[in-house]
């Protein structure tokens, strides 16, 4: 097997802590050839990115590896540190997660991207730089020769990933690791560069090793797949096998987990792996899944080996052979469609204005205090919420999907008066609320609450978690004092945590345990309705399963309404009954999920639908469509309808010009869109394959 | 960025007014006056009220104040009340004794403050970033004029290598003149070292864990140019401020060392005209000082804006 890139075998890593020798790997292997794309597949604490940083040699000092890692056959464990530095970006290139912050700000991209070059083959600089300029354009990117001068903070997500392609490729390695090199980008954006990562590896035979958490990745992108659970190889295969017919137990809650865009998907209720990620300073000696699987046995606290199955696959589980399909969730079906009852909360032409300098518009002299001269650059609005009508029903969940820099989550603020807005009406109940003062807005704020994305900075870290729910029951309730702490431990009990909980502090708990805290305090008040500011982004897979799951029983059990911000339609069309996509400050698109899923839709749903990566082997969307561009249109783009400037589907003068008129295929479905209704109906609808295989 | 400057320079003038109607507020509703200082300890009530009459003492504040302001605005900062000479050339000669010791301090603590911290960083929890952090601690919390006494017992009374105060001329050589130096300088610096290498160590520490800084190991670059063109400019961000605020403690501190070296600066000569409420010489010495402090991080911002593309170029549209 000359073809063999990269192989890894037995390895294993301690690191020594506190607590204890903590095992972050124990016995991972796989093998890279030239031209595939190993996936590897894992939630935080996996262990994933380590195995990258240890094939790069970039482990701090205190880790301790063991095992083999071969590059074209030469060991690189205890290789001298020299030597493997210059293997580095060389021989091995890598990329890493987030774009935002692995380019260096205050260095030229020209520099970023040459640099490699200069000290690995000796090249002077002019020479590097025009080799660079032919990456940048290899990676797809427009006017390179620009591009050298120019620094990280003037290029979107989706560039600077690229330019960080282009830097990792520039020596021409052999093999190149990418650290969940889309997981910060837009699902639009994600998909170009997946499309463009694939283009590399077939043109230079790249190995790719992906890492990644997001399982519709792997199976657009991957061949091999390994799957990673604390620290060991769980599963190894074919990714049809591994996605289509998972063996180990794991694999199956993983994927049974995962809010599914089908019909079927959405109207079963997802599936979440219960309990906790094991402690590995004291790693159980028998499975490290034992404790969270539905089908231990006693034989599970044995020592588990991997073993070859039917097709050539390795599982680490004794039992593969005759397992069932994962539980589904004690068979509740979701019951799709629930009907609402009369208007609870309506935005009429809601509008959120930002001013912000304006790039190159000068200075301009004003008075300050009416007296001294003072200086300020210009500014220019920014729409970021523009004109906003929506409805959202008693006891109706509606989703609001659309790209960072959409606006959608100023809308969740606005809506709350979180920020005041610039103009439109806002009613809840037939109250106006747009522009009552602070003071009278008791009721509301009791009757609205909100979740927020990101359960680590939204508790607070030196209270305890108890005091935080408390202090919205004595705010917005009357629950008498003697009673609040008991009420408190009824609220955790609801959300699935311990009554104990009461008195920890946020570190305590895990993120899932965090963001249900997070969804107690907001139904603490006994609220109406509930912003869901992007809830589950934040959370492994698995445990995005239970929240949203929760999420689901705390509005038929409490008859609460959401307004369900997220950037992934699969979770949205899960949990919604209506959904609105949201693009540029605008709504391109409102209606049932069942019909803005399908056909006819506005060709921004399309593309949104087409770009998101299905977990499921063969299920695929008929024609991928391929935006122009990756950012949302600037102040002066912003004329006729906002989406015209990467529409592939523009009529030219017509969408630049005129705002889009809204056609309503059917009641309560609203498209505003120019192109007529027949050929909004001829867009390719989601493909699902005939045939399931049981998983 | 060129909005940014006019913005400060607008700010400066603003400071510097404030500045001016704080310390006359300051020398109004201090107790005695230059006139009973002038006529000296045994003169009777009249003598006294006719030196009042002559400095005009008697005239409304806001006259005054308009007097000296006027002055002040076309360049004239009027004349020492107590020597009787024009204050300007008073103000200038002290302050370049002055500069000169502040400036070398300067230039030690830039150097050798973003060295240590650079070291220490760099071999951070090794046995070098810990004798830098020893020195720091110790730095930190003993005063300045502690070493000073320190430097004159050690260094002159008991070595006698060094003169103990006085400032050198340079008509009796280069020796001479620099060997009054040493001392106050080391004794100005030494505090200020370990403020700057503690922090220029802690946000160097900061930048060696940035994903960038990572990524850049990653391209398989030597780890001294990781170190240098990666992780140097952007870990010097927050010492250029601090540097910036650490020339306002190095103005007051210069007082004290004046003081205890009995050199003569700036210090020494504002301290001498507090002492005998001589106005327009208080005025324009701290007027200087502010002045001198505002400039300061005028330029701190300006080299901060050169090292921060962000700031130099503003924000794209993303």
């Amino acid at each position: 097997m000359s073809d063999i890139l990269l192989e890894i075998e037995n390895l294993d890593l301690a690191y020594d802590t506190p607590r204890g020798t903590l095992k972050a790997l124990d016995g991972v292997g796989m093998s890279i050839r030239a031209g595939e794309t190993v996936a590897v597949v894992g939630e935080s604490g996996s262990g994933k990115s380590t195995v990258a940083l240890s094939v790069m040699g970039l482990l701090g000092s205190e880790a301790t590896l063991s095992g083999s890692i071969r590059y074209q056959g030469r060991e690189l464990v205890g290789m001298p540190a020299e030597a493997r530095r210059l293997l580095r970006g060389r021989a091995i290139g890598m990329v890493f997660q987030d774009p935002f912050t692995s380019l260096n700000p205050s260095l030229t991209i020209g520099e970023q991207v040459s640099e490699p070059l200069v000290f690995h083959h000796g090249m002077d600089k002019r020479a590097a730089l025009e080799r660079s300029i032919a990456a940048l354009g290899e990676v797809g990117l427009p006017d390179p020769a620009a591009l050298v001068t120019v620094y990280p903070h003037q290029l979107s997500g989706g560039m600077q990933q690229r330019v960080l392609i282009a830097t990792a490729i520039v020596c021409d390695p052999k093999v190149l690791i990418l650290d969940e090199p889309t997981t910060a980008l837009d699902v639009t954006v994600e998909a170009q560069i997946l499309d463009l990562l694939d283009r590399l590896r077939r043109d230079r035979g790249l190995g790719m090793m992906f890492i990644t958490h997001n399982l519709g990745v792997v199976n657009r992108i991957a061949d091999t797949v390994c799957v990673l659970y604390a620290g060991r190889l769980i599963e190894r295969g074919a990714k049809n096998a591994v996605l289509g017919a998972p063996a180990h137990p794991y694999t199956k809650g993983l994927l049974a987990s995962l809010p599914k865009l089908s019909d079927a998907g959405r109207t079963r209720r997802i599936a979440p792996i219960p309990g906790r990620f094991p402690d590995l300073t004291e790693p159980p000696e028998g499975c490290v899944f034992a404790d969270r699987c539905p089908f231990v046995e006693a034989r599970c606290r044995e020592p588990q080996a991997l073993a070859a199955i039917d097709d050539g696959r390795l599982v680490r589980c004794w039992k593969s052979d005759d397992l069932p399909g994962w539980p589904e969730a004690a068979a509740v079906a979701r019951r799709p469609g629930r009907s609402r009852s009369g208007t609870l909360l309506r935005t009429d032409r809601l509008t959120k204005v930002f001013r912000r300098g304006k790039i190159g518009g000068g200075i301009e002299w004003k008075r300050k205090f009416g007296v001294f001269p003072w200086p300020e650059t210009r500014t220019e609005a920014v729409n970021a919420v523009d004109g906003i009508s929506l409805e959202v029903g008693r006891g109706e969940v509606v989703g609001l999907v659309g790209e960072s820099g959409s606006g959608k989550s100023t809308f969740g603020r606005t809506v709350l008066r979180l920020t005041n807005p610039t103009s439109g009406g806002i009613t809840l109940d037939g109250d106006e609320i747009a522009d009552k003062p602070e003071q009278e807005l008791g009721s509301l704020r009791k009757r609205a609450q909100i979740v927020f994305q990101n359960p680590d900075s939204s508790l607070n870290s030196r209270r305890r978690v108890g005091d935080a729910i408390a202090r919205a029951v004595s705010l917005h309730t009357n629950v008498p004092a003697h009673r609040r702490r008991e009420h408190c431990e009824d609220l955790l009990d609801r959300v699935g945590l311990p009554r104990g909980y009461y008195d920890r502090y946020p570190h305590q708990l895990s993120g899932g345990e965090k963001q249900r805290v997070g969804i107690a305090r907001a139904i603490a008040t006994e609220p109406e309705f509930i912003v869901c500011d992007e809830p589950v982004s934040a959370l492994d897979v698995s445990v995005q399963a239970t929240v949203l799951n929760l999420l689901d029983d705390l509005r038929d059990e409490l008859g609460l309404s959401y307004l369900f911000i997220s950037h992934d339609l699969s979770v949205v069309a899960y949990i919604a009954d209506r959904i609105a996509v949201m693009y540029s400050g605008r709504i391109c698109e409102v209606g049932p999920t069942e019909a803005v899923l399908q056909p006819p839709y506005h060709p921004y749903t399309e593309a949104l639908l087409s770009a998101v990566p299905l977990p499921t082997p063969g299920e695929e969307f008929g024609e991928r469509v391929k935006l122009r561009g990756d950012r949302p249109p600037s102040a002066s783009e912003r004329t006729g309808c906002p989406f015209h400037t990467r529409c592939p589907r523009s009529l030219g003068a017509l969408c630049e010009t005129t705002p889009p008129p809204v056609i309503e295929p059917a009641p309560g479905h609203r498209i505003a869109c120019h192109l007529d209704i027949g050929e909004l109906n001829s867009l390719p609808p989601l493909q699902i394959p005939r045939t399931r295989k049981a998983s | 960025m060129t909005l940014y400057f006019l913005k400060r320079l607008i700010g400066i003038v603003l400071i510097l007014f404030v500045m001016s109607l704080l310390v006359f507020g300051i020398t109004q509703i201090m107790p005695g006056n230059v006139a009973t200082i002038l006529a000296g300890q045994f003169a009777d009530a009249s003598t006294v009220a006719a030196i009042e009459q002559r400095l005009g003492l008697n005239d409304p504040a806001y006259l005054q104040y308009w007097r000296w302001f006027s002055g002040v605005v076309v360049g004239d900062f009027g004349q020492s009340l107590v020597m009787e000479r024009p204050v300007l050339p008073l103000i200038l000669e002290a302050f370049a004794s002055s500069a000169i010791l502040a400036g070398l301090a300067f230039v030690l603590v830039t150097v050798f403050g973003i060295t240590l911290g650079v070291v220490a960083a760099v071999r951070e929890n090794r046995f070098s970033d810990h004798a830098v952090s020893v020195f720091s601690y110790i730095g930190i919390s003993v005063p300045e004029f502690f070493w000073g006494i320190v430097a004159i017992l050690v260094f002159a009374r008991y070595l006698g290598w060094l003169p103990s105060g006085g400032a050198g001329n340079l008509n009796d050589g280069v020796l001479a003149w620099v060997s009054h130096l040493v001392l106050p300088v080391i004794t100005l610096t030494f505090t200020l070292i370990a403020h700057v290498s503690r922090l220029t160590r802690s946000s160097m520490i900061d930048t060696l864990r940035s994903q960038y800084v990572r990524n850049a190991r990653a391209k398989g670059l030597p780890e001294g140019h990781v170190i240098r063109r990666h992780a140097l400019r952007n870990a010097l961000l927050p010492t250029i401020t601090v540097l910036a605020i650490d020339v306002g403690w190095l103005m007051g501190n210069i007082v004290v060392v004046e003081a205890v070296f009995s050199y003569p600066g700036i210090g020494r000569l504002l301290l001498f005209a507090i002492e005998r409420h001589d106005l327009p010489l208080i005025q324009a010495g701290i007027l200087l000082i502010a002045a001198v402090y505002c400039f300061a991080n005028l330029i701190a911002d300006i080299l901060y804006g050169y090292f921060n593309p962000k700031i130099r170029y503003g924000h794209a549209a993303s």
